[in-house]
């Protein structure tokens, strides 16, 4: 365990210093900037609400979760992976005494981590401009909705996460990896539509999970079939990267 | 005389046909061992089974007596390693890649860091980013975070290279004097012969992918002019050039 914690607080320390991290919450606080001025402009321009102050970071969440949540997620676990590969820095873990399940372990739990931080900034982000844009319709329900939401999106973007991890090992190149991971997103996003019927089977169509923790009358059978679902994602790119990764010679 | 690492039937081919085979090698505690071969002639695939970078077709390593391919963690834990270049992430400083190195270790402290930078030379360059330095520095470096943990064995594969003449005799020395003092087991990989020759009391030829004879360098120099006579006598016997 505490080789776990020397590998995992590592990568976090690479992660930061690389400043990657920084850029990454800046362009999300622009995000939520732009996304309250759309709403403002809506509503003065067409005379509409547009939404209340706990609304606010909902509507960011729908919106960062299929678009900028995992193009960043990809580019960090990419990052992680592929990169170090390809710059001959992996050796250095490698080497140390640690085994390579350990390391695998730590890798992907540090992409969680960045994953929980991002959503967690998100979130306290979009809620304070929604408080300042919005101030009369905050209240404690929406609150504690808006916490649920991003708390809970963590396991679906980290299922997405664990497929982008496993192609990395499968691939030396990067670039490579960050274009196969889009196209794979953009065609699921797309056979969701064409297939309805299976869409719940597409790891893309779970992003959206969290509606049902929020959802009035709480379904949770199907909460704890998507949950499986992501489970069984997880668990079988989590065992075939960490196959790849395990017989890879540098 | 403790067997510290043990090398047996080590054996790894390549799709281009070239590789190891069948390579055996006992090291003893307080080795200055020389693994002497002209380039490609499969020093770093040894190098690299012996330290968990690559996976042998046949043929296992063990460290203190712990099994690289099945008991990793154990087996490393006594040990530092260079293989192929000394590399170092370019966006830390040289105190934090140290720091990223000492988290595995818990015998490393903030004192120690400061006492390897001070040994291999960099102490002024801490808190540098490693981008900014040159081949040298980085070599330095290296060789600061193999020796941060006191390992009882260290690997070096070419630990000179991109090193200038002070450096060389800078690291010759360490080298020696960790041998001394603390009774580090060293397994040095070179094409450079004169630096074997002075660097270590033991050397193995390793050519085309086979090891061809093991011997002390005292032994050597008392039949031979000097290592390169043996080095081609030895290739010459085994019918290879």
């Amino acid at each position: 365990m505490e080789r776990f914690r020397a590998a995992f607080i590592n990568e976090i320390e690479k992660m930061y210093k690389k400043k990657k991290a920084i850029v990454i919450v800046i362009i999300s606080l622009i995000t939520i900037i732009f996304g309250q001025l759309m709403v403002i402009a809506i509503r003065s321009g067409l005379g509409i609400r547009g939404v209340s102050s706990t609304d606010f970071p909902l509507l960011v969440l729908s919106v960062f979760v299929n678009t900028i949540l995992p193009l960043f997620t990809a580019l960090v676990a990419i990052d992680i992976f592929t990169g170090e590969f390809s710059h001959n820095t992996m050796k250095i873990a490698l080497t140390k005494p640690i085994s390579r399940l350990k390391l695998f372990s730590a890798k992907i739990a540090a992409v969680a981590f960045f994953v929980l931080i991002n959503l967690l900034v998100v979130m306290v982000l979009s809620t304070l401009t929604g408080f300042i844009f919005n101030p009369a319709s905050i209240n404690a329900i929406g609150l504690v909705r808006i916490v649920v939401s991003y708390l809970v999106t963590v396991i679906p973007i980290m299922a997405l996460a664990i497929i982008i991890i496993f192609f990395s090992n499968v691939f030396r190149n990067s670039t490579a990896v960050f274009f196969l991971s889009i196209i794979l997103f953009i065609a699921f996003k797309a056979l969701e539509f064409v297939f309805p019927q299976y869409s719940s089977l597409f790891f893309t169509s779970n992003l959206g999970w969290y509606n049902l923790w929020i959802s009035d009358a709480m379904p949770f059978m199907k909460i704890l079939r998507q949950l499986l679902i992501m489970l069984g994602y997880g668990i079988m790119f989590f065992t075939a990267g960490y196959y790849l990764f395990d017989k890879k010679d540098l | 005389m403790e067997k510290v690492l043990e090398i047996n039937g080590l054996t790894k081919m390549y799709k281009n046909g070239r590789g190891i085979w069948d390579i055996s090698l006992d090291i003893y505690r307080g080795d200055i061992f020389g693994f002497l071969g002209p380039n490609g002639a499969g020093k770093t695939t040894a190098m690299k089974i012996m330290t968990g970078l690559m996976k042998a077709d046949r043929g296992d390593v063990y460290i203190f007596g712990h099994s690289v391919s099945s008991d990793f963690e154990k087996a490393m834990e006594k040990v530092g390693c260079i293989i192929e270049t000394a590399e170092s992430y370019p966006y830390l400083t040289a105190y934090e890649n140290l720091r990223q190195v000492s988290r595995y270790y818990s015998n490393v402290d903030e004192k120690r860091i400061d006492e390897v930078l001070e040994i291999t030379g960099i102490h002024r360059y801490k808190n540098e980013k490693v981008r900014n330095f040159s081949l040298g520095m980085k070599q330095r470096l290296g060789i600061a975070s193999v020796i941060l943990s006191k390992p009882e064995l260290v690997i070096l594969d070419e630990p000179l290279n991109g090193l200038d003449v002070e450096g060389m005799v800078e690291v010759r020395k360490l080298i020696k004097h960790l041998a001394e003092t603390e009774k580090t087991t060293f397994f040095i990989s070179s094409h450079l012969i004169h630096d074997v020759e002075l660097t270590c009391n033991r050397v193995g030829i390793i050519f085309g992918g086979r090891i061809l004879n093991v011997d002390y360098t005292e032994n050597i120099l008392n039949n031979y002019a000097s290592l390169e006579n043996y080095f081609i006598s030895e290739v010459d016997r085994n019918g290879k050039i």
